[in-house]
């Protein structure tokens, strides 16, 4: 999994127009995969701030499920050419991302460990849960304040 | 200038405390804001500090003793454009209170620093962690926007209290007035003429 993710981010440099979609289509599925790690951060922040009442089963299923998204590879998502510069309305996704692939891979690489940590510990408990979510979410933000536009 | 001064009471102990608990929590939530830790929870508790002493200082801005109520320090045009032309000049102000381009800035800040905890409450940065407490009762589109308006608003407070300090050094090195010291004693020499209840 690991070595995946960091081909994933090598490749995405290397990954140019050969792939035959539309920026915008690129753009919309690269949306779609960010909202199922949403969807599955949603479940387990309601959780840890207790808006949802805990359930090792259920939270176990979603740490397990943003185990299952790390693995998807995401070079194709990538594509250079699909910025919100070049996308406007349409992504936030900052051309910073293009012209600094280290950092986001490296970014990508502390999101992938806490999401390994979280899956540790997930059906622990929801003090064992707490701090691992909230890890995650630092994850999150970290990439968000380099990477991504406050708004469209 | 050969003025006499009286030692005069110019500021209450209400005023002075909240001033310097602002200069605290302001640095405190711009410096976690900027450069805290991802999980952000003492950036929100050092802005709900800021709530508070802005709501405070809005109410004894109306209830208040005589230098803290707006009605009696903020002015029209004509009273500011008159102050302004005299803030290049080497003569003391000695103002009883807020000069009337001053009272801009009072309440130029104070507006500003609402609008900046506003938008971090109503701020939905989509980390699941973060997420300001008003998010919930509105769209996303709106905690998005109130997002993108949270750090451009962080940077003109900024801006605001460089030129605040900036003034206040003015004063000390061209007019020769010490502002700081009042607002840390609640006393300042004045004459007394410039008294509204001695005149
Ligand atoms: C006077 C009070 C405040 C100041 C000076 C302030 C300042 C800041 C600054 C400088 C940032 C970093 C912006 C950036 O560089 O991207 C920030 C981010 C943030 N603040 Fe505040 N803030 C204040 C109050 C609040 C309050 C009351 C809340 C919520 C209850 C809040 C929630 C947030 C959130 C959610 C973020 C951004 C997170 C992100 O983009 O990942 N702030 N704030
Ligand atoms: C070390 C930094 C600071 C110093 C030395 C300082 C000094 C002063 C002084 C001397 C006054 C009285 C001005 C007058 O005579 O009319 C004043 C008023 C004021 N300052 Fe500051 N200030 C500082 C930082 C700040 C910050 C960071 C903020 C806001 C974020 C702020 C907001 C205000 C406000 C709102 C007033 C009006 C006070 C009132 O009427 O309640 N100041 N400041």
């Amino acid at each position: 999994m690991r070595k995946l993710l960091i081909s994933t981010v090598i490749a995405a440099t290397a990954a140019t127009g050969a792939i035959a979609q539309a920026p915008s289509d690129v753009a919309k599925a690269r949306r779609a995969f960010y909202t199922l790690v949403g969807y599955e951060m949603a479940t387990l922040g309601g959780m840890a701030q207790g808006k949802v009442d805990y359930d090792a089963e259920v939270a176990s299923q979603s740490a397990k499920d943003l185990l299952t998204l790390t693995g998807y590879h995401t070079a194709d998502l990538f594509v250079p050419g699909t910025s919100n510069e070049d996308l406007p309305g349409e992504t936030r996704a900052k051309a910073d991302i293009w012209s600094d692939m280290e950092g986001v891979q490296e970014k990508g690489m502390a999101f992938y460990q806490a999401v390994v940590e979280l899956n540790d510990v997930a059906g622990n408990g929801l003090d064992a849960l707490r701090p691992a979510v909230g890890k995650l979410g630092g994850t999150c933000k970290a990439c968000h304040d380099d990477y991504r536009a406050a708004d469209f | 200038m050969t003025d006499r001064l009286e030692k005069t009471y110019l500021w209450d102990p209400v005023v002075r405390v909240l001033h310097w608990a602002l200069v605290i929590a302001f640095f405190t939530a711009f410096g976690l804001g900027k450069f805290g830790p991802d999980q952000m929870t003492l950036h929100f508790y050092a802005g709900y500090t800021v709530a508070v002493i802005v709501v405070l200082r809005v109410l004894w801005g109306f209830f208040g003793f005589y230098t803290a109520r707006f009605a009696n320090f903020v002015k029209g045009p004509g009273k500011v454009i008159a102050y302004a032309r005299t803030l290049p000049s080497t003569t003391p102000s000695r103002s009883y209170g807020h000069n009337p381009v001053g009272a801009i800035f009072v309440v130029g800040v104070l507006i500003v620093l609402a609008m900046q905890v506003l938008t971090g409450m109503l701020s939905d940065p989509e980390d699941y962690i973060n997420v300001g407490p008003l998010a919930q009762y509105v769209s996303i589109e709106t905690a998005r926007k109130a997002l993108s308006y949270h750090e451009p608003l962080s940077f003109l407070l900024l801006i605001m209290v460089i030129a605040h300090i900036g003034a206040i050094f003015w004063y000390k090195t061209r007019k020769g007035e010490n502002l700081v010291t009042p607002m840390i004693t609640g006393y300042a020499e004045l004459p007394p003429e410039k008294i509204p209840h001695r005149q």
